[in-house]
């Protein structure tokens, strides 16, 4: 944490201390409660506050030279703090712009170039079907005064169809690609229309997909399903000039009945409107055969689509964001491992990873005041910096920095405060030599089917002493297959000895590709070539035809021998790569400016745990309202604690069904103190109901508060939804539904 | 590794923990004693009773920690997240008190989504026509004059979400905040009022700051709602403020058979229903305090008693009102001896007049 008192600390400026609406007054519900819904108030006084908004914009100086009214009253030293720290919000919010929304362009870019392949082949087979069908479909016209040759009739009612395999279960992936889709195609001139599962439900029938493509074809305004509007919709102007697109995204959740008649109908008409279907499938190719009706299935004339996997996307997203120039934001190891397990194990899905790096991004700048440098960093280079107009290197932001433990671990002090752009310029070093060399571990881990994913964070491990444990000469010659570890250089290394002399020369290429900005390991790349073209002259004299047996066997020794110089060479060249440039962001000082740690913040607010927290909360409230009287209790129930919180530890003792009576008895013998229940005790066994005994009075009003309390335990833990309540079936019994976390 | 280890872990200590308890309840015979030998005090009496909060100023204080987060959930607001509070205890004012003080300069309108209904559609105009306010008055600044004027209750939900939905401008910083109390409330928890709530979570002039208190509320959404829709960032904010707003509509363990609970939440449900939805209801009502001993008044007599009133229509009409009323089990159906429909008001005589009573107030 930052000290306090330096303007740019922790958190933004304090809230101001007015409207302090008094937390909580058990009293009577006010009007407001019980309505469904009001207006709590309306944005502040409009006019004015809007247009400092409108012309604040990115200046937000403005805003600091002319402080509110309320403001002014305050001391100055508060209202300096308050304008400083609005000021960082305000440039805080502005520089988390520029750099996520450079994050989601290079995000989506990455996206769209792994789907171009893929929709440039649909778009393809849209345009040949197309231009077929309207050459056969002149020949028609001159026969259009008879009727339709009961021949031809069965194909020409055929629908042409697309189905695209997404390779992944999850939906929310694709949401993005077909929408992609769509605005591919309507730019290369088709009319397209989008339909989802949400359109094909039994309830609107087929009328209601229908209205829907009529609402996205002819005009939005239209109300009925008419399938011959479409038909004159393209008979119209210039319309028939081209196909007319139908994308369903999410076929295996449509209703099945609902899509069969839509595509019925619209086979009927596919000789006056060549419509193409394309339908997003995410489990088999034949998936539409589980959900079609026969007649249905009969129409569609498929061809088949594949999109690229979600491992093989995740690997260029990272590759995009974290490896090539982008915004400079990068996560620590500990960030990454979880983002790896929360994609491996939770989730799966590319959405939830770039989710993850957004809120990752969010927290990195609202809890590292430094992190509006990244701007600076993305933008103009370092010199900027030191510049007066940006205001950043205050004192106060000049103390922060030299506090960070990555600075005071390398002993950087004050003295060398000049250096400071130097640093970050060394942060900022684009051709980035580790990423490189990750990039270069990567192509030769492709062999081995290695993923990026789990190489990046294996990589960033700042506690890895790669050269320490073993030499990779070592680790590509020795003979045993499995020496435990999960090490992804050392499976790299022992990947390298299997290379075909093809595959070896594929991956120098790749290497020579990926080093090309940085000459000093481009150096001893090349020097790797003269190996490589002795195995290559090896292994075209072993391949020759009609040599006798005996030169085969000496050529093949001869290739043998020259492969294993190259692969020494290469595990040489890796070693060097290794020791010279294998610095982990996390080793190098003030890497706090750019680089997200904090992983307890990240999965928190990623990943609430309601069911576990919220119970919790109820067995040990006193590590939360740290109340002096609760906490030393150990494992006694006091009557001070919260009472829903003694009700649930009661809880914990009973059997999945809760007997009410022994429940209260329980709850009744804690909140009563000692001293008083001999009296109770023998209150509680007298039978006697209606009983009102003027001298059991005093009691009685405990004995209503109780029970009250009780009741509203009860109330609270059913809100909960820890406990369902008494069924008639079983009156005097509770169930417990949450069994631990 | 770890992590899947610790996961395996967690889910061996639940499966232990409810085979344990499971084994508990079949080895040991379950107490045998019944609610009734409690001497119980009458349901009045337990309503009225005031509970004196436990540990107020450690709680004020737990407010007051919250307090300087508001900045911060303010800039996650902004930066287009929406904010899920959870955790154990009332955080309806918190949720208040933060958009009061915190979110000035944008307009808030709060969904109570702890009562029995809530109709959306409305809450979709009232966002709407603010929306609409906003930018008549930023185009008014900003020198372009407005044109037209814009009536949104006859559009539908569609069109209304596409309005919110409409294109930013450069400042990205216009929107209207969206609060919901107990977004997993009986009123909201089916899936189409979810589905609702999620494409107006989406809306680029809408931020969603909600609670939820359930322990399976997050079984409402799909992925597509929270990753795409909702977006949520989760805090833990546990308030051990007492649910009293939220907890009016629960019955009292204590309290089998009550009158006056279920009277006044038949009243609140009633106000919130149209003026001859009501006529209608008391028709019935007053026609079951008259006719004490049969099964219910027949429907069609309903219908001619309401239709000569002017209070419906045409049956549609009255059909509606009565799907309303049994949504929320103000009327129960039965056949009587001569296999009639009758429409019957499960209250008790004395709940029934106390509830006409608070109606004809």
């Amino acid at each position: 944490m930052a000290p306090s008192g330096t303007a740019p600390s922790g958190t933004v400026a304090d809230p101001p201390p007015s409207s302090t609406t008094d937390s909580f007054n058990p009293g009577d519900t006010a009007e407001s409660d019980i309505r469904p819904f009001f207006v709590l108030h309306k944005a502040s006084s409009s006019g004015s506050n809007l247009n400092g908004k409108l012309t604040g914009t990115g200046k937000s100086k403005r805003r600091i030279e002319s402080p509110s009214p309320k403001i002014s009253k305050r001391s100055e030293v508060e209202r300096v703090e308050e304008e400083d720290g609005q000021f960082f919000s305000t440039l805080r919010f502005k520089v988390f712009e520029t750099v996520w929304s450079k994050i989601e362009k290079t995000i989506e870019d990455v996206l769209r170039n792994s789907n171009s392949k893929v929709f440039s082949g649909i778009h393809d087979w849209i345009r040949e079907s197309f231009e077929s069908i309207i050459s056969s479909g002149a020949l028609k016209l001159s026969e259009a005064v008879r009727s339709y040759p009961v021949l031809t009739q069965a194909s020409s009612k055929q629908l042409l169809t697309a189905m695209v395999l997404t390779r992944n279960l999850e939906m929310v992936d694709d949401l993005l690609t077909f929408e992609e889709l769509e605005l591919h195609l309507k730019s290369q001139g088709c009319h397209v229309a989008k339909l989802s599962s949400m359109d094909f439900s039994a309830k609107s029938g087929v009328g209601g997909c229908l209205s829907g493509l009529l609402r996205q074809f002819v005009m939005p305004t239209i109300d009925v399903a008419d399938v011959t509007i479409l038909a004159s919709w393209y008979r119209e102007s210039k319309n028939h000039e081209n196909p007319v697109v139908i994308i369903v995204d999410d076929t295996e959740r449509c209703c099945g009945p609902v899509l069969s008649d839509l595509i019925l109908i619209l086979s009927e008409w596919a000789v006056k409107v060549p419509i193409f279907l394309i339908m997003g499938v995410s489990t088999a190719h034949d998936a539409p055969r589980k959900i079609l009706s026969v007649n249905a299935l009969q129409r569609l004339c498929a061809t088949r689509f594949t999109l690229s996997s979600p491992a093989e996307r995740m690997d260029a997203v990272l590759k995009a964001v974290f490896l090539k120039p982008c915004s400079g934001f990068t996560v620590s190891h500990k960030v990454a491992l979880f983002m790896r397990s929360y994609f491996l194990c939770q989730d799966g899905t590319l959405t939830s990873f770039v989710r993850t790096l957004k809120i990752a991004c969010l927290q990195h700048f609202s809890l590292e005041p430094l992190s509006i440098m990244l701007e600076h960093l993305c933008h103009d280079g370092v010199n900027q910096l030191s510049g007066e107009g940006t205001g950043l290197l205050t004192e106060a932001t000049m103390k922060h920095a030299f506090d960070l433990p990555s600075v005071m671990r390398n002993k950087i002090t004050r003295s060398t405060f000049e250096m400071l752009p130097h640093f970050l310029m060394d942060l900022q070093r684009m051709p980035n030599p580790w990423s490189i060399v990750v990039l270069c571990i990567y192509e030769a881990g492709k062999f081995d089917k290695l993923r990026l994913l789990d190489i990046f964070c294996e990589i960033l491990d700042p506690e890895a002493r790669y050269l320490k444990y073993f030499s990779p000469s070592e680790i590509v010659n020795s003979q045993s297959h499995n020496s435990g570890s999960n090490n992804v250089i050392r499976r790299v290394l022992r990947k390298l000895r299997d290379l075909s002399p093809s595959q070896l020369s594929s991956m120098l290429k790749s290497w020579e590709n990926l080093t090309t900005e940085f000459s000093e390991i481009n150096d001893k790349v090349m020097e790797l070539h003269p190996f490589m073209r002795s195995v290559e002259a090896a292994g075209q004299r072993q391949g020759l035809p009609n040599s006798p047996k005996k030169h085969a066997s000496r050529s093949h020794a001869k290739l043998e021998k020259e492969l294993k110089a190259m692969t020494d060479k290469v595990a040489t060249v890796i070693e060097f790569m290794l020791r010279e440039y294998m610095k982990p962001v996390e080793s190098v000082p003030f890497h706090e400016i750019l680089c997200f740690k904090n992983v307890d913040k990240l999965q928190s607010a990623l990943l609430g745990d309601q069911r576990g927290r919220i119970q919790l909360d109820l067995l040990e409230s006193h590590k939360i309202l740290h109340c002096v009287c609760c906490s030393q209790r150990g494992t006694t129930l006091l009557p001070s604690m919260h009472d829903t919180s003694i009700l649930y530890t009661l809880a914990q003792e009973h059997a999945d069904v809760i007997n009410l009576h022994d429940w209260y008895q329980s709850f009744k013998t804690i909140l009563i103190p000692k001293s008083s229940k001999a009296k109770q005790k023998s209150k509680s066994s007298s039978k006697s109901k209606k009983r009102k005994d003027i001298c059991e009075e005093p009691e009685a009003p405990a004995e209503a508060l109780i029970q009250a309390r009780f009741c509203r335990a009860i109330m609270e833990l059913q809100i909960a939804g820890l406990i369902r309540m008494p069924s008639k079936r079983r009156p005097d019994f509770v169930q417990r539904v949450a069994f631990g976390s | 590794m770890e992590d899947i280890e610790n996961m395996e872990e967690d889910e061996y200590g639940f499966s232990r923990n409810y085979f344990l308890a499971k084994e508990l309840g079949g080895a040991s015979k379950r107490s045998a004693h019944k609610l009734s030998d409690i001497h119980i005090v009458d349901e009045q009496e337990l309503r009225e009773t005031a509970i004196e909060m436990k540990h107020a100023k450690e709680i004020s204080e737990l407010m007051s920690d919250y307090k300087t987060m508001y900045s911060k959930w303010v800039f996650e607001l902004r930066c287009g997240f929406g904010l899920l509070m959870y955790g154990f205890g009332s955080k309806k004012a918190l949720i208040e008190d933060f958009a009061s003080a915190s979110l000035t300069e944008y307009s808030v309108i709060v969904i109570n989504g702890y009562l029995p209904s809530v109709n959306l559609k409305q809450v979709l105009l009232a966002l709407a026509e603010l929306l609409s306010e906003l930018l008549k008055c930023k185009r008014k600044s900003s020198g372009s004059l407005s044109k037209g004027q814009e009536t949104f209750p006859s559009r539908s939900i569609d069109d209304i979400l596409s309005f919110l939905h409409g294109p930013q401008s450069e400042d990205k910083d216009c929107f209207i905040c969206l609060v919901v109390h107990n977004i997993d409330g009986p009123a909201l928890r089916d899936p189409e009022s979810q589905q609702t709530l999620a494409r107006l979570a989406s809306c680029s002039h809408i931020r969603i700051v909600a609670s939820i208190d359930h322990v399976n509320s997050p079984l409402l959404w799909d992925k597509k709602m929270v990753h795409k829709q909702f977006n949520w960032l989760w805090h833990h904010v546990p308030t051990f403020a007492p649910y009293n707003v939220e907890g009016v509509f629960f019955p009292l363990v204590l309290a089998q058979g009550s009158t006056a609970q279920t009277a006044k939440t038949a009243a609140i449900v009633l106000q919130s229903l149209t003026p001859n939805a009501q006529n209608v209801f008391k028709i019935l009502a007053e026609y079951q305090l008259s006719h004490p001993d049969e099964d219910g008044m027949p429907t069609d007599d309903l219908y001619s008693a309401s239709r000569s009133r002017f209070f419906v229509s045409s049956q549609v009409t009255l059909n509606s009102h009565l799907t309303e009323f049994k949504d929320h089990e103000l009327v129960k159906t039965k056949r009587n001896s001569d296999g009639q429909e009758c429409l019957n008001i499960p209250l008790s005589s004395d709940a029934l007049r106390q509830l006409l009573l608070d109606l004809n107030q």
